[in-house]
């Protein structure tokens, strides 16, 4: 008889809601941790310390950018340890649920660093468990490339940025991804002169080019200085060196008191003993199929580790459809409608399709756009550019994808993601009613431009 | 000029068999009457006779394949005669796992969907749907059109809708017919209407080496037929009713005296030679006759009594297990029970039994006193609420005027569905049996 009848290994927002859910439904349930706290990366030092932090920053902002909505302030200041320490307040509140959920739901909590030593046994130091089922929710970290001077100390990963004391003066972040251009919004509205630097021609390369393009101009009247198109050299006491892609391109040095390097994330697929049981791993992510399941029966994969789609609320998801699958449930992983978000501000949010992946893919569509500034919430609230783009299929007119810059889009993505579940044509669009004044009219607005 | 020969309906409530053996092969010459094939219902093996003779010009449908009744199999006439216009439009599977031919070249996502009005595509079924069918799928967004019928000759019928997962609003204005869901809640998405496989990244992961667990050789017998049957059946008896089983015992020295004395002089008298078993149902059917609550359906929003009892015998055959019925036993003497069982378990075990033979009865018995068991617990043969399991019949103690006497006692099983009846009237009704097994020269008198 063994010991659980599922031990799940790290405790993020895949592996701790799988948990959840396993115990839920009456399974014994194991959680391994080898972290001080439960929550991963994601409460730790990822989506919510990153997200009060913004907060922080756009309040700062708002109070010092009011005169526009008739309001002026003095004597405004930013205070980074009080910022600090509201971060760690809504962190430890999050904490104290998780651990609480653990306890409802008769979840043992183990902490340490668990190893597969049999397809139903995991070793976490002095102590072996055995369980029907094993779920491996290790997460991922910070790539680390191999620039030379990376090793300075004035260099920092996503996490340890987090732990900065006092605000830099010019700022350096290698990569134009996500996280990099969280972080520059945060930076830049508080006065910190920003630069990020892109080996790519344009910034946020998996989302909608147009509204990356937005975006960028939107982040550029904030101050932020971008250079796309460079190949970071090394780094150096006071500067970042990089060299530009295009031919003829010249060296630039861009000077920096702090660089921040966040060019991509890697799976912690390593000292688990996945080679030993003969668990497939591909470029370091374990290779699941739709159920989460790996090549070893009983043996299953969530999140960041298998690489699929590494964000929070996937793992979340797929932990779920392993726990159903556990339990016996038909349940199954689809990834067209996972909605992602980039929390700058003004906020980014596509789900599904874009016109670039359409095109590559062969599938036939037409798109719609609707300009914020033909919409009366958005007007009378926020400022700047946005717009909101549907990709609809051109024989079926299914809603395939949407993406869209500006204001609050982040809380509309859901029902996006809902409707291209269900793979709603404009016709079942057109039959919805849309709260008004809302920035969500701007679909509806924009599906209404096809007759 | 040639002929067609259909599938023969087998019964009412057969949709369709699967042909097991073709007896003949194309080019024989053949007689009205003679086997042509064998086909396998799900219950019964039955032979198809050919319906004129001639030449067996073509077969159309192979072995193994499941055909709806009421189908062409085959064309019987002159020697080189053409048969095409004969053969049925769609040769096997019958719109299932086939797919429409402009996906051929894979890729089936990308392949961009063909703009042609829904209405134009539908093929699958070619026998039509009932209009209880085509309202139901109206209202549960089911394309009626792509789903393979398992009515008469095809038709699709208000089952196969209920079947079937609903469509999402893109899937129904996608031509295809696919019909599994890959999308949210298992619905049919527009890509599973087009697609051959699911699009996600589709390289299979690669299985561990099977790891030789149990040593020595190992035989595989693929579940199908009759076998696959019982299994769906008891799985589903197990899963939908809640089954109490009740024991007791009957005294059976007069039954056996009755039975000895009716073997000894049965050909003198011209009667069949009444088994035990032939008692039992005999006694089962006049109590039941008094208890109609259990000569019952269970039917989930009702429970439903038979006026006339029809008692299911189970019959241990070489194919599996099988429950011929014996007809209106309230009304039939000891005799003609005894003559009607012993043609059915006849018919049963050279699986000759017709699927009619085989369906309809309202409480079932099943006997393995022959194997020496003494107690179990009969599985229920849904949707029927009780089932009466006859064990051996051994010496057991009583205590009597002269001390301890050990009298010759049957042993009883009965096991009910709890959600219909409850144990007490359950209880009751094994004591009027009892009572009944007891005194069974008594009860034939009546």
């Amino acid at each position: 008889m063994p010991d659980f009848d599922l031990i799940v290994i790290g405790a993020g927002p895949g592996g701790y809601v799988a948990a959840e859910r396993a115990g839920a439904a009456g399974l014994k349930v194991a959680l391994i941790e080898r972290e001080e706290h439960l929550g991963g990366v994601c409460l730790n030092w990822g989506c919510v310390p990153t997200k009060t932090l913004l907060a922080s920053s756009k309040t700062y902002y708002t109070a010092t950018h009011g005169e526009a909505y008739g309001v002026t302030a003095e004597g405004v200041k930013f205070h980074l340890d009080k910022a600090m320490a509201r971060k760690k307040q809504v962190q430890d509140g999050l904490r104290t649920g998780i651990k609480g959920l653990m306890k409802k739901f008769k979840v043992e909590v183990i902490r340490g660093s668990a190893t597969l030593t049999a397809k139903d046994t995991v070793q976490v130091g002095d102590r072996t468990i055995t369980a029907k089922n094993i779920l491996i929710a290790t997460g991922s970290r910070p790539a680390k490339p191999p620039i030379p001077g990376i090793d300075l100390k004035h260099v920092v990963d996503s996490t340890g940025i987090l732990d900065v004391s006092v605000l830099p003066k010019q700022l350096a972040i290698v990569g134009g991804g996500v996280i990099g251009l969280e972080f520059a919004c945060f930076f830049a509205q508080v006065g910190v002169q920003v630069h990020v630097i892109e080996f790519l021609a344009e910034i946020a390369p998996s989302i909608d080019a147009e509204v990356a393009k937005t975006l960028r101009g939107e982040l550029e009247t904030k101050g932020v200085k971008f250079h796309l198109g460079h190949k970071v050299l090394k780094i150096e006491a006071d500067a970042v060196v990089a060299q530009g892609t295009a031919p003829g391109a010249a060296e630039a040095r861009i000077p920096a008191d702090l660089v921040l390097v966040c060019t991509g994330r890697v799976p912690n697929s390593e000292g688990l003993g996945l080679e030993k049981l003969g668990i497939e791993v591909r470029r370091g992510a374990i290779a699941i199929d739709e159920q989460c399941r790996t090549n070893v029966p009983g043996i299953y994969a969530i999140g960041d580790v298998n690489a699929k789609s590494m964000l929070a609320h996937t793992a979340s998801r797929q932990g779920e459809v392993a726990v159903n699958t556990i339990l016996g449930q038909t349940d199954r992983m689809r990834y067209r409608a996972i909605p992602g978000v980039i929390y700058t501000s003004p906020e980014v949010a596509a789900v599904g399709l874009t016109e670039a992946q359409a095109a590559a893919d062969g599938i036939p569509v037409e798109v719609v756009k609707w300009p914020f500034a033909a919409n009366g919430r958005f007007l009378a609230e926020y400022s700047g550019k946005g717009f909101l783009k549907a990709v609809l299929h051109k024989q079926t007119h299914a809603l395939l994808g949407v993406h869209a810059v500006g204001g609050p889009v982040s809380e509309m993505s859901f029902g996006w993601a809902a409707m291209i579940e269900a793979e709603f044509t404009v016709k079942e669009i057109k039959e919805l009613v849309f709260p008004h004044p809302t920035v969500n009219e701007a679909l509806r607005d924009a599906v209404f431009t096809m007759h | 000029m040639a002929s067609v020969v259909l599938l023969p309906k087998q019964g009412n409530s057969v949709e369709s068999c699967i042909i097991k053996a073709w007896l003949k092969k194309a080019g024989d010459t053949v007689k009205e009457g003679d086997g042509l094939c064998e086909v396998e219902t799900d219950k019964a093996t039955v032979e198809v006779p050919a319906p004129a003779s001639g030449v067996l010009l073509a077969i159309f449908r192979p072995e193994g394949d499941d055909v709806p009744v009421q189908t062409s199999i085959a064309a019987i006439g002159n020697a080189g005669e053409d048969v095409s216009s004969l053969a049925p439009a769609s040769t096997s599977g019958e719109g299932r796992g086939e797919r429409s031919g402009d996906s051929a070249a894979g890729a089936a996502v990308s392949a961009p969907v063909a703009a042609v009005p829904v209405a134009a595509v539908a093929t699958a079924s070619d026998a039509g749907s009932s209009p209880r069918a085509r309202a139901l799928a109206t209202e549960r967004g089911v394309d009626v059109n792509a789903l393979a019928g398992t009515g008469p000759n095809g038709l699709v019928v208000e089952a196969d809708v209920r079947n079937a997962p609903a469509l999402t609003p893109a899937a129904k204005a996608t031509a295809g017919t696919g019909t599994v869901g890959t999308g949210i809640g298992g619905r049919v998405t527009a890509a599973d209407r087009t697609a051959a496989a699911p699009a996600a990244e589709s390289r299979p992961l690669t299985p561990l080496p099977s790891p030789a667990s149990v040593p020595g050789s190992v035989t595989e017998n693929p579940v199908k037929g009759i076998r696959k049957i019982i299994a769906e059946r008891m799985r589903q008896s197990l899963t939908s009713s809640a089954q109490l089983t009740l024991h007791a015992t009957a005294k059976a020295a007069t039954l056996q005296a009755w039975r000895a004395k009716a073997k000894d002089k049965a050909e003198l008298l011209g009667l069949p030679a009444v088994t035990v078993n032939d008692l039992v149902l005999f006694a089962v059917a006049r109590t039941l006759a008094k208890h109609p609550a259990l000569n019952a359906y269970w039917q989930g929003d009702k429970i439903v009594q038979h006026g006339s009892v029809h008692l299911g015998m189970a019959v241990d055959t070489e194919r599996g297990l099988l429950v011929p019925v014996v007809r209106d036993c309230h009304a039939k003497t000891l005799a003609q029970i005894s003559t009607d069982a012993r043609a059915l378990a006849k018919a049963a075990q050279a699986g000759k039994a017709g699927p009619d033979q085989l369906s309809g009865s309202t409480f079932s018995v099943t006997n393995v006193g022959a194997l020496g068991i003494e107690y179990f617990t009969p599985v229920l043969n849904t949707p029927e609420v009780a089932i009466l399991g006859v064990g051996a019949i051994g010496l057991k103690p009583y205590e009597g005027k002269n001390g301890v006497e050990f009298i010759p006692s049957m042993h009883l099983s009965l096991t009910i569905d709890h959600q219909a009846l409850d144990g007490a009237p359950a209880a009751r009704f094994l004591q009027a049996l009892i009572q009944a097994i007891e005194n069974i020269d008594v009860l034939l008198a009546a």
